[in-house]
């Protein structure tokens, strides 16, 4: 009996560059500041 | 074609390993960052307590020299360089949030005058380049990212130029430390100039924004000089980096055209590729600070956690920068990269003044 080995399509990897990385860091502290969750960042 | 595999592969410990991987470069960011920061106010409170007058030597200062006294000395472990290179994310992150402090009005009229200015300085740094190159008989490929390198924004237009032009990993790392190697002299060079000329922040904050070619050192070099000066010189060099797509098209279709690179076939999809997306960051935190979405607190919040990202943006720059690597990669295109360097700068401090005369900045 010969085996078959389904193949499963790979989908396309959804990968982020460094800018999309970056702007999705800076949106969500962006967004945590305007929850209020980072109330104060003293400097 | 699409690619079939049998089983998906899953790697659980993927994430937590990158992480692990980064985390000793960023906790070193983050000190030799933090110790800029405490040098200036430990220098400054020291005067102060003796009466001395000595000039304040800001944190950004601080932040490169302990990176570049850590990076040609010691040299940077091996340990400490994938966190080190994140100094890029930083930067990126610092930039979109710096938006909050910009409202659109200001960004609309400031970012029109640097891209009219920007149109200019992009035009004569390649052709300036080009000539230059072909005086100095440097190969037309390592010329063309050299000028990419030079006219548009440093180390990320030479890469992309780099893949669009099929070019060899030999020329991108000439032009690469020409480019480095300019923009840690433009660091110590520009603020002096600017302040012998008496330039205010705005017209300076413009001229490092279009004459610094790496981002990170354009930022730099602007808050060398005030932050006002940062502010300006940040959005200056965003325009100049908007444009990286146009640039590298022309070349990659200047080069398909004889036969030595691929051609573009989507050349939309191509832009949109090329395109830094923290730009579009910047632009959107920019319209939230404009329409109130946050209030003055949660802006001054914003702004200080972009303080915080340029912090550890500068520690990087400081510890990425070795000389010796830098002087090994040899002396015609660093010839060229400076004497374009020299024109581009006299040319965008003209076109500053220009700017400055008849559009009141």
């Amino acid at each position: 009996m010969s085996e078959n080995v389904e193949e499963i399509p790979k989908r396309r990897r959804w990968v982020l560059t460094l800018d999309g990385w970056a702007v999705a860091a800076a949106l969500l502290a962006a967004l945590l500041v305007r929850a209020g969750v980072l109330k104060h960042v003293p400097w | 074609m699409a690619d079939a595999i049998a089983v998906p592969r899953l790697e659980p410990a993927a994430s937590s390993w990158k992480f692990l991987r980064v985390a000793p470069g960023i906790l070193l960011l983050a000190a030799v960052g933090y110790g800029g920061k405490f040098l200036e106010q430990f220098a400054g409170g020291y005067a102060k307590a003796h009466h001395w007058t000595i000039p304040n030597i800001e944190y950004v200062l601080w932040a490169i020299l302990i990176g570049l006294a850590i990076s040609n000395t010691v040299g940077v472990p091996e340990i400490f360089r994938a966190g080190v290179a994140t100094y890029e994310f930083w930067l990126k992150a610092g930039i979109v949030l710096l938006g909050s402090r910009f409202l659109l009005g200001d960004v609309l009229k400031l970012g029109g005058v640097s891209l009219a200015l920007v149109a200019i300085e992009i035009t004569v740094s390649i052709a300036f380049m080009t000539l230059l190159g072909r005086a100095f008989r440097l190969r037309p490929k390592l010329t063309s990212l050299l000028a990419v390198g030079s006219a548009v924004c440093g180390v990320s237009a030479i890469i992309a130029a780099k893949g669009a032009i099929e070019d060899d990993d030999e020329d991108s790392s000439f032009a690469i430390a020409a480019i480095l190697a300019l923009g840690a002299l433009a660091l110590f060079t520009f603020p002096v100039i600017g302040h012998a000329l008496h330039m205010n922040d705005h017209a300076y904050g413009l001229w490092a924004g279009l004459a610094v070619d790496n981002t990170a050192e354009a930022t730099a070099a602007g808050a060398l000089y005030s932050d006002a000066a940062g502010k300006l010189a940040v959005l200056a060099k965003t325009t100049r980096n908007a444009m990286i797509g146009f640039v590298v098209l022309a070349y990659a279709i200047y080069w398909a055209s004889r036969g030595q690179a691929g051609t573009v076939e989507n050349k939309a999809a191509f832009l949109w590729r090329k395109f830094p997306k923290f730009v579009l960051g910047f632009l959107l935190i920019s319209i939230l600070a404009t329409s109130h979405f946050f209030n003055k607190e949660q802006t001054t919040a914003l702004a200080n956690l972009s303080r915080w990202a340029f912090l550890l943006t500068f520690a990087g720059v400081g510890l990425r920068t070795n000389f010796r690597e830098l002087r090994k990669q040899g002396l015609r295109p660093f010839a060229v990269g400076a004497i374009g360097e020299v024109v581009i700068a006299a040319l965008t401090l003209g076109l500053v003044f220009g700017a400055q005369r008849f559009l009141q900045l």
